[in-house]
């Protein structure tokens, strides 16, 4: 990283503008994933995330060979290139998905191995890895700066816009399809454009936790949160909650002890998972002795 | 709501399911159908429904050729499983029923129809932690909350208790009176103890209908 640590992180913050958008950034990132993840794994498509997280390095490395093998210049940042392969990928996932409509999973496997084929061929062609590759692959949330803050935040208020407007629907498309194809909504339209947002969240989380660990940021304070949810509404506050907590704790981490912000949040998040496991188990196994000695003195 | 379905031939792939069908309902009429698994009674609700894509001509609603209908939401469904339901992931009886609420029925309509199905104290439970029962119930709720002019149940009370078969009827004889078109599949006529008017009678693919008088079928 680039930056070692001599101060305290609180102190950091005021003194290092990158560090704030850094901080601002994965406050956007810990609601607006989670968000979307929760609909991702309701539809169960968990693996899609991952699908296009490989396929968005390949829109990464192409842009690295243009801008540093063919000097294109004029692409300022790799990342546009990896928002338009986050699209083109979920755009080739859902043709597959019309195209085997009873192994709609196929779709994933096919453009994700598209996806790391084009990504080993032109991170070869540039010269193999360095240390660019190494951030988008594992994360490096201090190194992005205030433009790509501002593409986080219009993709989010875009996002929350859609989703108050057709939350009804996206709720009824999520739980039950058929009963939304009955009841006249053009769920095909409605998936088309949630997968394209799925798409861009994507390719922006690239920055923070890196191509392996996007699909992480998604499901699992989702997959964390249905354990202890009591509501459609909770779970996804509850969600965002744990997310909030693994992003600003995976920041602070990263930034104490210089190392990949992907590997903290990541890990952080997996730790509110198992807590909440043991803890629910915990719970669980009380309540039905109490119940049980309660028969008992009866 | 009016339904005509004529000479209704459908298949899947390599299987002819329905064999030149054909049946109609006036408003306020009340169809028991019946056949053993696999007749094609199923496939014809998905027909009717819009799932199932038929040539023109075939179907009518309303008069309206079912290619060129638009208003499936005065249509009530209560399907046979659930399996295309993703009740894993926390939701409650009460947002799962807000979500599917087109027409406006008030919030008293709505407690209403939760007593009657006799689920009005699981509106704040997570659909999750529902029995089999239940679960069929809440979607029995779903199907009504809407103000359908056409109701089509298909098995409705499967794994329902007797009490809230009961109820269940009550609600559905009630409903027909005030003149909504039901369509009901069922293994045994006897014991719905609804008030049919018509019998469709499905076997491999052909259906034969019958009229029956109010009354008889009890």
């Amino acid at each position: 990283m680039i930056l070692a640590a001599n101060e305290p992180f609180i102190f950091a913050l005021f003194e290092y503008s990158f560090l704030r958008y850094a901080l601002l950034t994965v406050i956007i990132m810990g609601f607006i994933t989670p968000l979307i993840g929760s609909f991702v794994v309701i539809r169960r498509l968990s693996f899609i995330a991952d699908t296009l997280s490989h396929f968005s390095l390949a829109g990464l490395s192409i842009g690295l060979f243009l801008i540093n093998i063919l000097g294109f210049t004029f692409i300022s940042d790799p990342l546009y290139l990896a928002m338009i392969f986050s699209v083109i990928g979920a755009l080739f996932i859902e043709i597959l998905r019309g195209y085997y409509q009873n192994y709609k999973e196929i779709s994933m496997p096919i453009v994700m191995s598209l996806g790391t084929a084009l990504s080993a061929l032109f991170i070869s062609l540039s010269g193999g890895f360095n240390s660019s590759i190494y951030n988008y692959l594992f994360g490096s949330i201090l190194t992005v700066g205030n433009k790509y803050l501002s593409v986080m935040a219009i993709t989010t208020i875009i996002t929350v816009f859609l989703l108050l407007i057709f939350y009804k629907e996206m709720v009824i498309i999520s739980f039950d399809e058929t009963y939304a194809k009955l009841i006249g909504i053009k769920v095909g339209r409605f998936q088309f454009i949630s997968t394209i947002i799925l798409a861009l969240v994507v390719s922006l989380s690239l920055a923070t936790v890196g191509v392996l660990l996007v699909a992480s940021l998604m499901i699992i304070p989702v997959a964390a949160a249905m354990k202890v949810g009591k509501s459609f509404k909770n779970t996804i506050g509850i969600s965002i909650l744990f997310s909030e907590l693994s992003v600003i704790g995976g920041l602070w981490l990263s930034y104490e002890l210089d190392v990949a912000s992907g590997a903290t949040i990541v890990l952080i998040n997996i730790l509110i998972l198992v807590l909440v496991v043991v803890f629910k188990n915990l719970f669980v196994s009380k309540r039905l002795k109490n119940t049980q000695s309660d028969i008992m003195t009866k | 709501m009016r339904v005509a379905v004529t000479n209704l031939t459908f298949g899947y792939d390599y299987r002819t399911v329905l064999k030149d069908v054909s049946f109609k309902l006036n408003s306020g009429d009340f169809l028991a159908i019946v056949g053993n698994n696999g007749s094609g009674k199923s496939t014809l609700i998905k027909c009717i429904l819009g799932l199932n894509k038929v040539p023109q001509k075939r179907i009518f609603l309303d008069d309206v050729d079912i290619t060129e209908f638009k208003n499936f939401r005065s249509i009530g469904y209560v399907p046979q499983k659930f399996d295309d339901f993703n009740y894993e992931f926390p939701i409650t009886v009460n947002e799962i029923l807000q979500v599917s609420r087109y027409n406006n029925i008030s919030e008293d309509e709505k407690l209403e129809l939760l007593d009657k199905i006799g689920i009005l104290e699981l509106q704040n439970e997570n659909i999750n932690e529902l029995s089999g029962g239940e679960l069929q119930r809440v979607f029995i709720v779903r199907s009504l909350m809407n103000n359908p002019k056409l109701l089509i149940l298909d098995e409705p009370t499967v794994g329902v208790d007797k009490t809230n078969v009961e109820g269940f009827y009550k609600t559905v004889n009630e409903l027909n009176k005030e003149g909504i078109t039901i369509m009901l599949i069922t293994h045994n006529i006897n014991e719905s103890k609804a008030n049919f008017t018509h019998l469709l009678s499905i076997h491999n693919g052909e259906a034969v209908m019958k009229e029956i008088t109010r009354g008889d079928d009890e």
